[in-house]
C-alpha cells in the first residue's frame, strides 16, 4: 500500500518561489531582449520647431533622433552634411564607432553602407563630394548630444562621417567642426549597440533613414 | 586574400578601446585633464602612468608620471612662462596641449621638451635642471615655432651669422655640448648647447630673449644679428608679439 505523503507549508512555500522565480527570469529575458521597450519615440510632426528648416530626423532601430543644425555656427559643414542627409547617403549606414556612454559615430559611405559592410576599413570611407575646411568654433560647448563633424588625427579632413556624444566633451571644444544639437531623442541613440571594450563595432546597428523634416 | 582580411578582422576585433579623448586628440596614452580653462586656451596634460611613444629604439620616446606635490609647482612656473603666449601665436604656431610628465627621454637620451607641431603638442619634463627650467620651456616652444615656420628660419642664412671657421655639430645629442650655462663671454653663442645645431641655436637665443626679459641688447655683434633675425621672424608671424 502507497502512502501519500502530504506536502508540508514549507515545501509549498519553496514550490511557489521556485514557480515566481520561473516567471521572473523568463520575464526578465524578454525586457532584456526589447532594448527598445521602455524608450520614447518622438514623432517630428507632433512638435513645434523654431526652425524647421534646420531639423533633421534620424530614425534607428529604437525610434527618432530629432537634431537641430547649426548653419550660423558652421556654414559649409552644414551645408555638405544637409546635402548628403537629402540625397539619402546616410540611409542604411552603421554606427561603426560607439563608445559606451560616451560617443557614436557613423556616416562612412563607402565602407559602412548595411549591404556592403568592410569591417576591415570601415571608418575610413569617403563621401566622393572631397573634404572639407575644418569650421572648429571655440565658443561651442559641447555638450551631451552635441553633433560633430568627425575627421582624422588632421584639421582640414572632414567629410560626411559624423559622431553624437553621449556625455559632456570639453575637450572637443575647438577641436572639432560643431553641426548641431539633439533636441529629442537622446535616449534613442543610449540603445544603439556597443560591444564593451571594442571601437569597432562588429554586427553594428544601422540608420534606417536619415531625413531633413521638410523632405 | 580571405586569410589577410579574417587576420585583419581578428585584429581590429581585439584591439582594446582606448576610449580616452585625450589619447584620440593627441595620440598619447594615459593622461588626463590637468587644466583647460587657461587663458590662452593651451590645455595642460598630465601622465597619470608612464608612457612610451614609437617603435624605433633610437627616437622611442619615454616619460614617468609625477607626484601630485611635484606637478602643482611646476605648473605654476609653467603656467606663468606659456601665459606670456597669446592664444592667437599658439594658433598660429600648432601648440595645443601641453603634457606634464617626468624623465622624459629620447632614445634613453634625456631631453627637457618634445614638440610636435603636428600634434600640436609638447610633452615637458617637470624635473628638468631646475636652473634652467622656466628658460628650457621657452626653447622647446621655439621649436614648434621653427617647425611650423620653417621658411622664416632659413639655417643656412643663420649660420653666416657665425664666424667663417665655426661650424655645428650634426646633431644636437651627437656631442656632450649639452651645458646650458650662460657664457661670461658670448662670442656668437649665448651656451655651449648653442653650438650643437643651428636650430638649437636659434632656440637658446629665443629663450633668452623670452627668459632675460629687459636684457635684449648685447655688446655681441654675431649675437646682435641673430637677435635681430629671430625678433625680424617673429614678428612675421604676429606683429603683436612681445619678447
Amino acid at each position: 500500500m502507497i502512502e501519500k505523503i502530504k506536502i508540508s507549508i514549507s515545501e509549498r512555500i519553496i514550490l511557489i518561489f521556485l514557480i515566481l522565480l520561473g516567471i521572473f527570469t523568463l520575464m526578465f529575458f524578454i525586457v532584456i531582449k526589447n532594448k527598445c521597450l521602455f524608450v520614447k519615440n518622438y514623432n517630428p510632426k507632433e512638435i513645434q520647431f523654431d526652425n524647421p528648416q534646420n531639423i533633421a530626423v534620424l530614425d534607428t532601430n529604437c525610434g527618432n533622433v530629432i537634431i537641430e543644425l547649426y548653419p550660423n555656427v558652421s556654414p559649409n559643414s552644414v551645408e555638405r552634411f544637409k546635402t548628403l542627409i537629402r540625397s539619402g547617403a546616410y540611409d542604411d549606414v552603421a554606427f561603426h564607432r560607439v563608445i559606451e556612454n560616451k560617443l557614436i559615430q557613423a556616416g562612412d559611405l563607402e565602407f559602412g553602407k548595411r549591404e556592403n559592410l568592410n569591417y576591415g576599413k570601415v571608418g575610413t570611407g569617403k563621401s566622393g563630394l572631397g573634404v572639407l575646411q575644418s569650421e572648429n568654433n571655440e565658443n561651442f560647448k559641447y555638450k551631451k548630444g552635441s553633433v560633430g563633424l568627425a575627421r582624422t588625427f588632421q584639421m582640414n579632413t572632414e567629410d560626411s562621417q559624423f559622431f553624437i556624444i553621449l556625455e559632456d566633451e570639453p575637450l572637443f571644444e575647438g577641436e572639432y567642426t560643431p553641426l548641431g544639437k539633439v533636441l529629442y531623442g537622446i535616449e534613442v541613440l543610449e540603445k544603439v549597440k556597443f560591444i564593451h571594450k571594442l571601437e569597432i563595432v562588429p554586427r553594428p546597428d544601422f540608420i534606417n533613414s536619415f531625413k531633413m523634416l521638410d523632405q | 586574400m580571405h586569410l589577410y582580411r579574417t587576420i585583419l578582422v581578428i585584429f581590429i576585433f581585439i584591439t582594446p578601446l582606448k576610449a580616452n579623448t585625450i589619447y584620440n586628440l593627441i595620440k598619447i596614452p594615459n593622461l588626463e585633464i590637468y587644466n583647460i580653462d587657461t587663458k590662452n586656451k593651451l590645455r595642460y596634460v598630465y601622465a597619470t602612468k608612464p608612457f612610451k611613444l614609437g617603435l624605433n629604439i633610437k627616437k622611442k620616446i619615454s616619460c614617468y608620471d609625477s607626484g601630485k606635490k611635484v606637478l602643482d609647482q611646476k605648473y605654476k612656473i609653467i603656467n606663468k612662462n606659456l601665459n606670456r603666449y597669446s592664444s592667437n601665436f599658439l594658433k598660429k604656431i600648432n601648440l595645443k596641449y601641453i603634457v606634464l610628465c617626468e624623465n622624459l627621454s629620447i632614445g634613453e637620451i634625456k631631453t627637457a621638451g618634445v614638440p610636435d607641431n603636428i600634434m600640436r603638442t609638447l610633452i615637458l619634463d617637470i624635473k628638468f635642471n631646475e636652473e634652467y627650467f622656466e628658460r628650457a620651456i621657452h626653447h622647446e616652444v621655439f621649436h614648434i615655432i621653427n617647425d611650423s615656420y620653417k621658411e622664416f628660419f632659413n639655417e643656412n642664412d643663420w649660420k653666416n651669422f657665425n664666424k667663417k671657421d665655426f661650424e655645428y655639430i650634426k646633431c644636437s645629442t651627437c656631442d656632450n655640448k649639452w651645458n646650458l650655462a650662460i657664457y661670461p663671454e658670448t662670442a656668437g653663442f649665448f651656451t655651449e648647447y648653442s653650438k650643437s645645431t643651428a636650430s638649437e641655436d636659434m632656440a637658446e637665443v629665443f629663450s633668452h630673449l623670452m627668459f632675460y626679459e629687459n636684457e635684449n641688447n648685447s655688446d655681441d655683434p654675431i649675437l646682435n644679428k641673430k637677435i635681430k633675425f629671430i625678433k625680424e621672424n617673429i614678428s612675421k608671424i604676429d606683429n603683436k608679439f612681445k619678447f
